[in-house]
């Protein structure tokens, strides 16, 4: 347990016969936290808020123009001396408090000491906004006038009536919105297309706006004051943000949620309008823009101001549900205070948190948020990089300083010289080094399962394509798709009027050569010979054709399923020679091609390949085992199926140039996986799906380092 | 009748610089490393040889021809204190020449050397016996001449006007007035000794005056507020009678002591304050604490002498707690006073802290080995302390202005200092004060010999030890001068001298009177002198006749001391301005060096390795010793370093409450 602070103070002199008070403008307000009660002290000038336990305010409570600290605090011992603070807990009290811009005291004050304040504030913000830069605010208007001028209207729109009336609308758009889910979900897809950005933006703004209106008029509606309202460049990216941070001053729980909630209810509103809009509406901008406001409300609703691990408003709300101010803080607190205690043994800190409730929070939530943060500043370093190459390099060069060299630096820092550590700073050293070796041991030594995925699709392995070796009209079709044929079964019927009229002149042609050959016998003998000629090739001609005409009935070249899936269409029509009319396809066994991009072939050649299966799209459940692997070691440029291109939503990118988009822009190689028949799951040859190598297994640090240099490869061909 | 501007300085002084941290931290520690560069040194011989390279010009001169001259480069001075082309060398030859003739003495280059790195603000690092007082003389010239107050702060009273009446006429001929301040004298002669061009006084009186000062003018210690203020409304301003001129230059002798072993010790100005209940609660808190047993009820933090509670310990307390008045009867309060006279009963012990005089408790400075009059502990700890010698628990004082003499020296505008021993501490003179240091070599070359240190296991045989080397030598003739860490340590030497029917002389916190005159005699013939660390500083040690012929004085530490500087300090005692002498230390495993300083696992190898005669036992006890002397020096640099950071914060955090010394 940490010492109480000395109950009687070298410097207490200092304070003794000075006359403080608080200042007439502060506010004071009872809140409370989990069951404890606080004093909520706030100056209306700054939103500067100040929170005081009951001893401690007992005393502040006490501070008069006409007494000085020491009569003050004789008065508390008094009153309470159990309870009352000390003389070093009084002076830190104080200090805090003159901090905070709270005091009122008699003594002229040492001016240059209160411009130093100034300067060394304004010199810490401007650092913070530069090492901020992700999330630069630029004031830009006062809107508490206009809001007060409104402020019957909005006593009228905070109200229980209007409770109702919020869910109504948002329950009918929610029912037109399942109602028209499937076009909904359709046009979600052309979200990011180039063309709709500016109308996203433009949603996006609209949304914000009326959002962050949501939280001002909240905060006016209940008390607050509203002094700020401006423009956030989150990501570079213009954003409209209002400090309504007076809110926490609130003395109801439920009031300071309500601020925090307002935002999104306003939000989901308007959504709910928006989707009204846009359900009765043709295709045109306001038909677009009413649904980039319906998506921009639902999914930046739940990924950035629900979410309670980013600083927006969900982080207040649980902050109020919790009855825990400053959550993210004394959750880092927490987090110090555990390494420190628990890691180093340091026996002299204390937890922030007040009981375990709280703590158990409190650690949560910090470890939560941490892992979290990572995440998301990696997500926002690579987005950046990625789209602005020069800035990318600054900006990631900036955030890499900010986010990770500074804290290391801070973390040495610390540990080198915190006095707090003087007694375990040997101990202190150990464990951080020994977790950092350990965490290095653990990435570059331990080798963990690696597998890769590739697109692919089911190929059958005995499958012949039927064509027409003449070309024809076609006429019947002598089998029904879909069904099983034998050898030689006939398929179709082909029609070619030009070759039946041919055939009859080539046998006219015969008649008359052996007419001419008749003839020859009797009048001219020596003419046989050339007659006999023409007869065998007129002969030959005839069969020619005749062997062509045979052909005019398609037939099955094997055993199998007749697959012409748009063979009905073609009835009537006329094909040239060598048309695809569909494939007969043995069902019995398949394999799996699987297109390999050729960043990956290395692994896959170089490693041994432990095992693999496959899962089909739609059938991701089912592991399906794979029998031998044959690898086509030559890179290939045509797909096996447009499906696995970009062009149809698959994975490998095409050449746009090409229609049929089975033109991949790199290289890839194939690999063939002989598949068995499982039970439940039905082969059917071009079915697409994933094929997962389970390579050997390989350290972690070997693994992402590989892939980090892949990445920059590709991208910036270093 | 004071003009404005010297109004305005009364109270004028620099914005300390506030501790610096991170990359600005870095850059001044760099700046610090340059200003310390080993050419400094080369540039200050050349000048020094181009000042001795005039000297023919000057000894030419007749005596009021030099005064006159002497006088013109004082108007230069006086109009242009800043200036960077002020004659220096010129002055400085001038003064040598008036050295020579008025005071006897013909400053030596290294001297001369030592004034000019002064003049330049750095801390002058000249060995025991090379003339300090001197070169602080010439110094004191060229600041004296400025007009601004330059104030000389030596170590004790006997120096400051011995000092001061030896450099007089040397002053009246460069046209200065010397004045001293010492502390028997009434306000009246202290304003007159602040008068003067050039004052010599000590660290305590010129700290409490200026205490003093403030304290009369309250909320008018802002020169400038004060200026406006006799301009708009003269009538209001009633003139607060000041002692001080203000604070400008000051040269510190025995810098080192000063500005570092004391520097966090603060002079406070108090009045006794009633407080019954505290008296009470002390009283009682020793009954409670009376059963705790070490180990079992609390742990000994033995290096940062704390005291650390068990949960029976805890048990034991609340249990007995009920007796006591309310504001210490919750939980927090009482742990805290329990501790508190816990602390008292382990760590305060008579004749190493503190000593009884006439019923009353008496601090002893552990660096200096002198009493403390007037100094109490923080309210609380001095009546925790009273309460287990079972004297009258007396009133805590109430502190009406507290300065610690690291806040007071870092408020001069020109700080300079001299001593023996600094260049260990050359980072923090750098850092606290913007100080560098610098080593000016020595007059002669030194001949004292350091012998190997005497290690021992356990404390008996290594005071058994002393006692025969003492007798050894003492047969010899040679004097011996035998340094000792605290007044219970002389105490037992000195008995056991006594037994072997030696005579010495002791000098330790309950013999202080004539400490001056015992150190001077410690040179003579078979004189023997006990004497804690750093009693007589700033008193040289001459050797009495024949001496040298025998080798000359002989010093023996009797313990290594928790700064190496401080040891250096009793070795430089010997072998001074090139005499002969010699020195060596006897340490034992018990010291309480090794003891609050090196782990205990450490320490109990230590002891096996030394029981069982490992042959390197005695070097690997000096390592050990060097290793928790420097441990010592770290954490003492860095608690320094705090109640800076700590006296900062506040004097930020209070400056509604009329600032002490911001600005």
């Amino acid at each position: 347990m940490a010492e109480a602070p000395p109950t009687f103070s070298e410097s207490w002199y200092r304070i003794a016969d000075q006359i403080i008070y608080l200042r007439p403008g502060v506010r004071v307000r009872r809140q409370h936290f989990r069951g404890e009660r606080w004093h909520v002290l706030e100056d209306p000038f700054n939103n500067q808020f100040f929170r005081l336990q009951p001893p401690a305010y007992a005393f502040v409570a006490r501070l008069r123009p006409n007494r000085t600290v020491q009569q003050v605090w004789a008065e508390c011992l008094e009153k309470d001396p159990e309870q009352a603070p000390g003389q070093e807990e009084v002076l830190r009290l104080i200090s805090q408090l003159y901090f905070a811009n709270l005091l009122q005291y008699d003594q002229p004050t040492d001016s240059g000491q209160l411009f130093e304040r100034y300067q060394r504030r304004r010199e810490r913000e401007t650092r913070a906004r530069w090492l901020n830069i992700m999330f630069m605010r630029i004031p830009v208007l006062d809107p508490d006038a206009m809001l007060g001028k409104v402020l019957p209207l909005l006593r009228v729109i905070f109200h229980w009536v209007m409770g109702l009336v919020w869910l109504v609308v948002v329950g009918m758009a929610v029912k037109v919105a399942i109602e028209n889910f499937d076009l909904l979900r359709e046009q979600s897809q052309a979200v990011l297309a180039p063309n709709n950005l500016f109308l996203l933006y433009a949603g996006l703004i609209l949304i914000k706006t009326l959002h962050e209106f949501g939280h001002a008029a909240a905060c006016k509606r209940y008390g607050g004051e509203v002094h700020v309202m401006g423009i956030m460049l989150l990501i570079f990216t213009p954003m409209p943000y209002v400090d309504a941070t007076s809110s926490w001053g609130f003395r109801y729980r439920w009031q300071r949620i309500l601020v925090g909630a307002a935002g999104m209810i306003v939000e989901v509103f308007f959504a709910a309008i928006a989707t009204f809009i846009w359900a009765n509406t043709a295709p045109g901008t306001l038909h677009n823009l009413a649904y980039n406001m319906i998506f921009v409300a639902s999914i930046s609703t739940i990924l950035f101001n629900a979410n309670p691990l980013l600083r927006y408003d969900g982080y207040y709300i649980l902050s109020d549900l919790l009855g825990i101010p400053n959550l993210y803080q004394r959750a880092s607190q927490q987090l110090k205070f555990a390494m420190e205690r628990y890691l180093f043994g340091l026996k002299k800190v204390d937890s922030p948190a007040r009981g375990r409730r709280e703590a158990a929070w409190l650690t949560t939530y910090g470890l939560l948020s941490f892992v979290y943060r990572f995440v998301v500043f990696g997500g926002i370093l690579l987005f950046v990089a990625d789209r602005f190459l020069l800035l990318g390099i600054i900006m990631a060069a900036i955030c890499a300083i900010s986010w990770v060299l500074v804290p290391i630096g801070r973390f040495i820092y610390y540990l080198a010289t915190s006095p707090q550590l003087e007694r375990q700073r040997p101990r202190a050293i150990a464990v951080s080094a020994s977790v950092i070796v350990g965490l290095f041991v653990f990435f570059e030594f331990v080798p963990f399962p690696h597998h890769f995925r590739a697109p692919g699709l089911l190929e059958a392995k005995e499958k012949s394509e039927v064509v027409n070796e003449t070309a024809g009209t076609m006429a019947t079709l002598l089998a029904k798709p879909g069904k099983w044929v034998t050898a030689g079964q006939p398929l179709a019927q082909f029609q070619n009027h030009e070759l039946d009229l041919q055939i009859e002149a080539s046998q006219a042609r015969m008649h008359e050569t052996e007419a001419m050959w008749r003839r020859a016998m009797q009048t001219n003998v020596a003419n046989i010979k050339p007659v006999l000629q023409r007869l065998d090739s007129d002969r030959e001609q005839l069969k020619l054709f005749q062997d062509e005409q045979k052909t005019l009935t398609v037939r099955a070249p094997q055993d199998g399923v007749w697959a012409a899936p748009e063979l009905k269409e073609f009835v009537g029509r006329w094909l040239p020679r060598g048309s695809s009319l569909g494939l007969v396809i043995n069902p019995k066994s398949f394999y799996f091609t699987a297109t390999i991009a050729q960043t990956e072939v290395n692994r896959l050649f170089a490693s041994e390949i432990r095992g693999a299966d496959v899962r089909l799209r739609g059938q991701a459940g089912e592991e399906l085992p794979v029998g031998e692997l044959e690898i086509i070691p030559a890179g290939l440029k045509t797909l096996p199926s447009a499906a696995l291109g970009w062009h149809a939503g698959g994975e490998v990118p095409v050449s746009p140039t090409d229609p049929q988009g089975r033109q991949a822009i790199e290289p890839f190689f194939e690999v063939k996986a002989a598949l068995k028949q499982v039970a439940g799951v039905s082969f059917v040859h071009g079915r697409s799906g994933k094929i997962r190598f389970d390579l050997a297994p390989e350290p972690l640090f070997q693994q992402w380092y590989r892939r980090l240099r892949q990445m920059l490869q590709k991208r910036y061909q270093i | 009748m004071i003009t404005p501007t010297e109004e305005y300085r009364r109270t004028d002084h620099k914005a300390p610089k506030k501790p610096l941290s991170g990359l600005d931290a870095w850059v001044h520690h760099i700046v610090g490393f340059y200003t310390r560069r080993r050419r400094v040194l080369a540039e200050l011989r050349a000048q020094a040889e181009r000042i001795d390279g005039l000297e023919d010009h000057w000894k030419g001169l007749r005596d009021h021809v030099l005064q006159e001259r002497l006088a013109e480069i004082h108007q230069q001075f006086r109009r242009h204190p800043a200036s960077p082309d002020l004659p220096v060398h010129d002055a400085l030859a001038a003064i040598r020449e008036a050295a020579d003739r008025h005071v006897g003495l013909r400053p030596y280059m290294v001297q001369i050397m030592g004034a000019l790195a002064m003049h330049r603000g750095y801390l002058a690092e000249m060995a025991t016996g090379e003339g300090k007082t001197l070169t602080a003389g010439l110094t004191a010239v060229l600041a004296g001449w400025t007009g601004r107050p330059c104030h000389i702060i030596t170590a004790n009273d006997y120096l400051v006007q011995r000092d001061a009446e030896w450099l007089r006429p040397l002053y009246r001929y460069c046209g200065l007035k010397v004045g001293f301040v010492s502390g028997e004298m009434n306000p009246v002669d202290r304003r007159a000794g602040y008068k003067a061009d050039i004052t010599y006084t000590t660290s305590k009186e010129i700290v409490a005056d200026c205490l003093r000062d403030r304290l009369r003018l309250g909320a008018w210690q802002q020169p400038n507020r004060r200026l406006i203020q006799t301009l708009l409304a003269p009538q209001f301003l009633a003139r607060a009678e000041l002692v001080m001129r203000g604070l400008h230059t000051a040269i510190i002798d025995e810098a080192d002591c000063l500005l570092i072993d004391e520097a966090v010790t603060p002079l406070i100005i108090s009045t006794p304050h009633k407080n019954e209940t505290l008296r009470e609660a002390t009283r009682l808190a020793h009954e409670i604490v009376e059963p705790l047993v070490p180990g079992e009820d609390y742990d000994l933090d033995l290096r940062h002498k704390e005291i650390e509670l068990k949960e029976s310990g805890r048990q034991k307390i609340h249990e007995r707690c009920s007796s006591l008045p309310p504001l210490f009867r919750s939980l927090g309060r009482r742990e805290e006073l329990a501790r508190q006279a816990l602390t008292a009963r382990e760590f305060f012990l008579l004749g190493k802290q503190y000593v009884l005089i006439d019923g009353k408790v008496m601090i002893v400075d552990e660096f200096t080995g002198r009493l403390m009059p007037q100094r109490t502990w923080r309210a609380g700890l001095h009546q925790a302390i009273e309460a287990k010698e079972k004297l009258e628990v007396t009133d805590p004082t109430e502190t009406m202005a507290r300065l610690s003499f690291q806040r007071f020296f870092r408020l001069f505008h020109k700080l300079s200092g001299m001593t023996g021993t600094a260049a260990e501490a050359a980072n923090e003179f750098w850092q606290t004060y913007q100080l560098p240091v610098i080593s000016i070599p020595t007059h002669r070359p030194c001949v004292r010999k350091v012998e190997p240190d005497h290690v021992f296991s356990s404390a008996d045989e290594k005071w058994a030890a002393i006692a025969e080397r003492i007798c050894q030598f003492h047969s010899t003739g040679r004097p011996l001068l035998v340094g000792t860490r605290s007044v219970a340590a002389s105490e037992r030497l000195a008995e056991l001298l006594r037994n072997h029917g030696l005579e010495f002389s002791l000098l330790n916190a309950l013999h202080h009177r004539e400490e001056a005159q015992i150190v001077a005699q410690a040179g003579e013939l078979g004189k023997i002198t006990i004497a804690t660390n750093m009693a007589g500083r700033g008193t040289d040690i001459r050797l009495g006749a024949g001496v040298a012929e025998l080798g000359g004085l002989h010093v023996i530490a009797t313990e290594r001391h928790e700064s190496h500087r401080i040891d250096r300090q009793l070795f430089g005692r010997s072998a001074r301005q090139g005499d002969p002498g010699s020195a060596e230390a006897y340490i034992s495993l018990e010291d309480e060096l090794l003891m609050r300083f090196l782990p205990n696992a450490v320490r109990r190898r230590l002891q096996d390795a030394f029981r069982s005669g490992l042959p390197k036992s005695g070097k690997m006890a000096t390592t050990a010793f060097t290793l928790a002397q420097k441990r010592a020096e770290r954490q003492a640099f860095r608690q320094r370093g705090s109640v800076l950071r700590m006296d900062t914060w506040l004097e930020d955090a209070l400056s509604f409450a009329g600032m002490e010394f911001s600005h």
